[in-house]
């Protein structure tokens, strides 16, 4: 298993390269369009169904500088795909360089828990958690907007930041009580 | 006019949609030129049906007048309620040299020794298929018109599309139909659909197949690569292999529409785990269905997805292979028997 590295490669002058995984590779293509549309700086977008990626694009694949798990909630196959996925990371994306993005998070269809899973797996990779919107052009353009934030950081195009600094400051928490029933 | 063709109509002018009835009438062509104007369709359903009455007393039009209205309309829409399936089996040497005038002459024939009170009307389609319809009574009684069988068959096929027919007019049918198309056999075919058109698609093949090649397609407009040069798929070849095996086993391009597929298992409950459900002589019974408005649709795009593994089982794959969607699910034949399944849409 090849696990994808932060550092293995040289950056790319005035360009950022984000690879969205997800298992159903719906929202990561609308995404993946509104990405590119930036114009301050090149955009690569790389889509993946899940991780490990294949060695045959090893060459041509750039220094991946931001990872996004995007998490459908209404399915439990999508969280386990992004859970197995994790496990082809280098540690060292974990310092800033791993997102999770989850959807249908107010569907009626998907359970509590599930949001819990994934709230509990993001505070514990220290990694920030971003709810999005996927079915309207709107909540499509905020998720960019909010992706293409953490990017320049995460692709150092944002001076006297960085991505470790970052995600200290926009990482997710387990609030203390998420164990304990509600009784609201 | 009695009584009884004054419901009939009653019954058929609430069934049909107003928009309908214009077009409908045109057709049937037993109103002249000037009655047909003097109908005003923007009237109420009741104020129309009074209008036609009086035009169909005038015209001295009979029940078997209006059974034409119906059949016309049926023909148009035959997309209300569930079609069932009958297969012809072993076909006789003079099978295929049937044609439409001794099909007609026999069916009727051999269908009236069958049941003395039957009510029976045949017309020839504009795509060579052959309606059926069928008005049922029994010893006592004048074929009920409110509730007609119909069936299609298509000539020179062993495949007879039935829907509204219950199980003690089923034998009377099938031995008639079997008689008039010298055929030997009969069975059911284990397919059902709201759609006529979208389950003879699927049985007689009319829909875009994808056969097993090495090669991707050379059509460019098959092979969607062209897009922003800073997107890029990293597992593209692997989808594109999903796609094709999904393809491969549902047809590509538009798939007839099947709302259902039914699965009865009586295979043993194999979980190893599980002990005392496995060690249960009796087999574990249970129907597993899966439905959806595009069953085939759903499906394909299960498998092309990767949500369903890909090559996609059998008992998925026969269901366009086989035209079939029943299937009895029996541990005794080897290989997929013992799958079991959750349903998905």
């Amino acid at each position: 298993m090849s696990l994808l590295k932060p550092f293995s490669k040289l950056p790319g002058l005035n360009s950022a390269n984000i690879l969205l995984v997800e298992s159903e590779e719906q929202f990561q293509q609308s995404l993946a369009d509104a990405l590119v549309e930036e114009t301050t700086f090149t955009v690569n977008v790389r889509l993946a169904k899940s991780l490990p990626l294949p060695v045959e694009n090893e060459e041509s694949r750039p220094r991946i500088d931001l990872v996004v798990f995007i998490i459908n909630l209404t399915s439990e196959l999508s969280l386990q795909s992004a859970e197995a996925s994790l496990k082809c990371l280098d540690p060292g994306y974990f310092l800033g360089k791993v997102c999770f993005m989850v959807t249908n998070a107010r569907s009626a269809a998907a359970p509590v828990e599930r949001l819990d899973v994934a709230r509990k797996l993001a505070a514990s990779l220290h990694c920030p958690l971003l709810f999005a919107e996927d079915q309207t052009p709107d909540g499509v353009t905020n998720a960019t907007e909010r992706l293409l934030t953490i990017l320049k950081v995460a692709a150092g195009l944002v001076p006297m930041a960085t991505a470790l600094y970052l995600s200290n400051l926009t990482r997710s928490t387990v609030p203390p009580d998420i164990e304990q029933p509600s009784f609201n | 006019m009695d009584d009884s063709t004054k419901l009939f109509l009653q019954r058929f002018m609430r069934r049909i949609p107003s928009y309908m009835l214009r077009t409908t009438l045109e057709k049937w062509g037993r109103l002249t030129a000037a009655q047909q104007k003097s109908i005003d369709f923007t009237q109420s359903k009741w104020a129309l049906t009074e209008a036609l009455l009086t035009i169909c007393e005038e015209n001295k039009l009979a029940m078997k007048h209006l059974i034409e209205l119906e059949m016309i309309y049926i023909m148009d829409n035959p997309n209300q309620g569930m079609w069932y399936v009958l297969q012809l089996l072993d076909p006789e040497d003079d099978a295929h040299s049937v044609e439409l005038m001794q099909f007609k002459e026999q069916f009727k024939s051999h269908l009236k020794e069958l049941v003395r009170h039957v009510s029976i009307k045949i017309k020839n389609h504009t795509d060579q298929a052959v309606w059926i319809r069928i008005a049922w009574g029994d010893a006592f009684s004048r074929p009920n018109h409110l509730k007609p069988t119909f069936g299609v068959h298509y000539l020179q096929t062993p495949y007879v599309f039935v829907t509204n027919l219950t199980s003690k007019q089923k034998p009377l049918l099938s031995q008639a139909v079997v008689l008039s198309t010298r055929y030997q056999a009969i069975k059911d075919a284990n397919l059902s659909g709201r759609k006529l058109t979208a389950i003879r698609d699927l049985l007689m093949r009319k829909y875009q197949q994808v056969f097993p090649t090495k090669y991707p397609s050379p059509l460019a407009e098959n092979n969607q690569t062209i897009s922003n040069p800073h997107i890029v798929k990293e597992q593209a070849e692997p989808a594109a292999n999903r796609l094709h095996m999904a393809c491969k086993a549902f047809g590509g391009g538009a798939l007839p529409q099947l709302q259902s597929a039914v699965y009865k298992l009586k295979t043993k409950f194999r979980d190893d785990p599980n002990k005392t459900m496995t060690e249960r002589e009796e087999p574990f019974r249970c129907v597993v269905k899966f439905e959806s408005t595009n069953l085939l649709e759903s499906l394909r795009h299960c498998a092309s997805s990767g949500i369903a593994s890909t090559p996609v089982t059998p008992l998925l794959s026969c269901i366009p292979l086989k035209g079939r969607n029943y299937f009895v699910i029996t541990d005794n034949d080897s290989g997929p028997s013992s799958q079991t399944h959750q349903p998905q849409n």
